[in-house]
């Protein structure tokens, strides 16, 4: 019994087969890696299990409780945060902004909150910022929190779409390609924020990468996707020596090389 | 308060002060009557303005302004109410049917939501048209009670069927109204709405009720538009459903021409827009057939000039003065 169940989890695009009959176990503050060729279903299974998409079939576990059917807003009050792989940012707003909209499930949006100035309004907002402030200080990003949030460089908007989706509190972090067409030194940085997050706040991800020496190291279990079924799944050891495995994906990265 | 803050309080003060000594300083029925409509017009304007925070725009905003007219004038007539229960009523109404449709409506974006309002706002102005029963199609509705007297809190009992009374009424509750869209703009709420505009995936992701956020931003706007209706409708005292009167397509497109040429990016930039093209347009009525072009050329040279709107002069200004002394 995993801490995120997925039973025969399948998702047609027309008559073609994105994802079939996925079954697949997520442990408690474990680090899953999802990898696979292009196309070959990984963002489709994280938007089904975001609420972006449904499932034609299947179900999705979270906790416990069935969540396959939940739009996105719902999904994220069980506790279920994404981060895009495009950067998806709130671009007009500062970076400060950005984060308070994380804390939406937070804010209390009443009539007095919209028409008077009272003590406990400045106060829910002060105690906002302050949070918002701490989650930028966590990201690295605190010295740049009123900057517009279009002007920072790639790699800080994919920090700052991280920072986004911990204000809104996760038990369970999708992370799509987090370190893909970063600098070497900003990929350690990630890697390493992404171990602490479990270390410090017990959140567990499913991550999807191409850059396979990052996967490889930060995951403790990896499950592999080729033409939207699973092919193999294990420890990364396994995956690595996996003869399927290299057919599929990383035969095909040796050729390239 | 700071510069910027100060800078707002006394360009707000100063544009009430203005509009209330406007119909006294020209005390002309027919000014008044001018000024009346721009104000009911600022109201539409900023209104509309709230559907573009969620990032969508409407092309069938006169449809809300045409039910609460409708609503607002039957009741008067048919049920005997006083305007001060019909306006609000007109408004709930307008916000109501919004609401219903919102949630349909809000499932598609950009150009396919902008021909749903489209096709509905026509659809309601062909209900006006053919309901006979009720409405007294192609004829329409006359001779329906105006404001009337009604009794203020703390001013007692007023008669507001004078022009200028009609419009000091209508300038007290379009002030009113202006001041709670403005609020909610600058609320949380207001907030949630520009984060959907931005990113609505990712708010989404975060928790954000999008589709829900989107029909309340669409129902207030439509009940604002609804009060702008009723508002309009006891100072015409006359209403018809033909397609170029006021409650045709044009009207509409003349609401987003305030828009863009104010400026869409502040709140006060589209009710700048109405009272500005408002009074070009009155000024241009010796020569009425060349009225709509006259609008539409303004709004190509503000958008090739200043495509921020009339709220962009300042920052221009700032840019060009040091080149032109130079």
């Amino acid at each position: 019994m995993g801490y995120l169940e997925i039973r025969k989890l399948t998702r047609f695009f027309g008559g073609l087969a994105a994802v079939m009959e996925l079954d697949m176990d997520v442990g408690q503050r474990q680090l899953f890696g999802l990898i696979g060729p292009n196309g070959a279903g990984k963002s489709t299974v994280l938007n089904m299990i975001g609420g972006i998409l449904r499932p034609n079939r299947g179900q999705i576990i979270f906790d416990g409780a069935e969540v396959t059917k939940l739009p996105p807003h719902l999904k994220a009050q069980r506790g279920i945060a994404r981060v895009f792989q495009e950067n998806l940012l709130f671009s007009s707003f500062t970076v400060l902004e950005n984060v308070q909209v994380g804390y939406h499930l937070q804010t209390r949006i009443d009539l007095s909150s919209i028409f008077l100035e009272t003590r406990s309004n400045r106060i829910q907002e002060k105690e906002l910022e302050q949070k918002a402030m701490d989650i930028l200080e966590f990201v690295g990003l605190a010295q740049y929190s009123n900057e517009l949030a279009i002007n920072l460089p790639h790699g800080r908007q994919r920090l700052l779409a991280l920072a986004i989706a911990l204000a809104a509190q996760p038990q369970l972090l999708l992370l799509d390609e987090p370190v893909t067409g970063m600098a070497a030194e900003e990929v350690e940085t990630m890697l390493s924020m992404i171990r602490a997050l479990r270390e410090q706040k017990g959140i567990t991800c499913i991550i999807i990468e191409h850059n396979l020496k990052a996967v490889m190291g930060l995951c403790d279990r990896i499950a592999v996707l080729n033409f939207g079924r699973k092919i193999a799944e294990g420890p990364p050891e396994e995956i690595v020596e996996n003869p399927a495995v290299m057919e599929a994906y990383l035969g095909k990265e040796e050729d390239v090389t | 308060m700071n510069r910027a803050g100060m800078v707002k309080v006394l360009v707000c003060t100063g544009a009430i002060v203005l509009a209330i000594a406007a119909p006294l300083v020209l005390s002309s029925t027919y000014w008044t009557s001018v000024f009346t409509s721009i104000v009911i017009n600022a109201l539409l304007v900023a209104s509309l303005r709230t559907i573009l925070t969620i990032g969508e725009f409407s092309l069938g905003h006169v449809g809300f302004m045409c039910l609460g007219a409708y609503t607002s004038a039957l009741l008067t007539m048919k049920a005997g109410l006083p305007f001060g229960v019909t306006l609000p009523l007109a408004g709930l109404l307008a916000g109501l049917v919004a609401f219903a449709l919102g949630y349909p409506f809000m499932r598609v974006k950009g150009i396919y939501f902008a021909i749903l309002t489209l096709v509905t706002s026509e659809s309601i102005r062909l209900l006006a048209f053919n309901w006979r029963s009720l409405t007294g199609g192609i004829d329409g509705l006359i001779g329906f009670p105006g404001a009337g007297v009604l009794s203020i809190p703390g001013l007692g009992q007023l008669d507001f069927d004078g022009f200028t009374e009609y419009y000091y009424l209508t300038l007290a509750v379009v002030c009113a109204s202006l001041f709670i869209l403005y609020r909610l703009e600058k609320s949380k709420l207001g907030f949630t709405w520009l984060a959907i505009r931005e990113a609505d995936k990712m708010a989404g992701a975060v928790g954000v009720n999008v589709l829900r956020y989107k029909v309340i931003a669409f129902s207030i706007a439509s009940f604002f538009a609804g009060i702008g209706g009723g508002l309009f409708a006891h100072f015409e005292r006359a209403l018809g459903p033909h397609a170029t009167a006021s409650f045709g397509v044009m009207t509409t497109i003349y609401l987003l021409i305030y828009m863009v040429v104010g400026g869409k990016a502040r709140f006060v930039g589209p009710i700048m827009g109405a009272v500005v093209l408002s009074l070009v347009y009155e000024f241009a009525r010796p020569v009425e057939e060349y009225q709509p072009m006259i609008i539409g050329v303004i709004a190509i040279m503000t958008v090739m000039i200043i495509p921020e709107g009339l709220i962009g002069i300042p920052e221009k200004v700032k840019r060009w003065r040091p080149k032109l002394l130079n």
